[in-house]
């Protein structure tokens, strides 16, 4: 075990995993540079070789810290998927021979560690307004609006 | 198309002249559709029924609706509805009045029982907003942009429903505009058949 190979007390481990897992954290969560990670581990008195792995080790896993941090925040459900299929309506108890076109939406979304489907119905000329709708959503990113703002943020 | 005894009995009254003038059959008839499409308390307090006999009128009023629902649901044309009307003696004139009201409504109606049953909630509309997330508490300098989906549906039984609403990602709302597209294509090659 760890405590057995490093020769110390189970507590000092534990502060050690602790100490190091909130270096990483948060100097991903800033996602700091790597001469301000340097300035900042210099305080506490390591060897370079050991400045130069704790660098190293940043570096290799900061995407994935971020990627882990950023599904922490606050969420709504997200879009899984989108199964559909077409129908037409021929009769029912209260009107028969009928002809009526409806498209039918199972969409699947993710909440949290739950994945939740649910069952939709739409007709054939709202289906055509919302993905009109949806597009011009989509085309909004690539406005002049939009891409400035992200030009400037960075 | 055939009718309920209580709804047969109902029409002889109704072609009765002794019970039912011209005018007040008129009124009733009026009341009857209104009843179904408009309001449900419509048209029975016409002056021109006051004087029936309350049961009568209820009685009578009944058996119009039946058959004024009844040929909507079965969707029957003119001569299934006269033949009908004549079944329970009234005369060309009142068979003539019924069929006349009918076809004036009779799209109506076909709306009014075509939209009765249940069904999965209906998506009505959708709206969207587009944000570009700066930071979080858990992460700064996140920089990408998010899209909030908002889908208003409505209940097939009570109406209104909360809407459904999810975030995604650009290429998720492509992937899902991409299906939505494979269903409308779809649908128009189902209609060219």
């Amino acid at each position: 075990s760890v405590t057995g190979k490093l020769n110390v007390g189970v507590d000092t481990v534990q502060h050690g995993v602790e100490g190091l897992a909130y270096l990483l954290t948060e100097s991903s969560k800033l996602m700091i540079s790597e001469t301000d990670f340097q300035d900042s581990i210099q305080v506490l008195g390591f060897s370079d070789d050991l400045n130069k792995q704790l660098l190293q080790l940043y570096l290799e896993n900061r995407k994935e810290i971020r990627s882990i941090l950023g599904e922490l925040a606050p969420k709504l459900p997200s879009y899984h998927s989108l199964e559909w299929r077409l129908d037409v309506q021929l009769a029912s108890r209260s009107l028969r021979q009928q002809i009526k076109p409806a498209v039918t939406l199972k969409l699947h979304l993710h909440q949290d560690d739950d994945q939740t489907a649910q069952v939709l119905q739409t007709d054939p000329s709202t289906l055509l307004h919302l993905i009109q709708q949806l597009e011009q959503a989509l085309g909004e990113m690539k406005t002049n609006h939009c891409r400035r703002i992200v030009r400037n943020m960075k | 198309m055939e009718l309920s005894a209580y709804a047969q009995g109902g029409w002889r009254l109704l072609g009765d002249p002794r019970y039912f003038p011209r005018r007040s059959y008129a009124s009733l008839l009026r009341a009857a559709f209104r009843g179904l499409l408009d309001h449900p308390h419509a048209g029975l307090d016409d002056p021109d029924l006051k004087d029936i006999d309350p049961t009568v009128l209820k009685h009578c009023h009944a058996a119009a609706a039946t058959c004024i629902l009844e040929a909507g649901k079965q969707k029957a044309d003119i001569s299934a509805i006269s033949t009908c009307l004549e079944d329970c003696k009234l005369d060309k004139e009142r068979i003539e009045q019924f069929c006349t009201e009918y076809q004036k409504n009779k799209d109506a109606l076909e709306i009014l029982l075509g939209s009765i049953g249940r069904s999965p909630l209906h998506i009505t509309d959708v709206s969207w907003r587009l944000e570009y997330q700066i930071k979080s508490n858990q992460l700064h300098k996140a920089y990408q942009p998010s899209y909030l989906v908002t889908l208003n549906v409505e209940n097939s039984d009570s109406g209104s429903h909360p809407d459904v609403r999810f975030s995604c990602t650009m290429e998720q709302l492509q992937d899902l505009i991409g299906k939505l597209k494979d269903a409308a294509k779809s649908l128009e090659r189902a209609t060219q058949m």
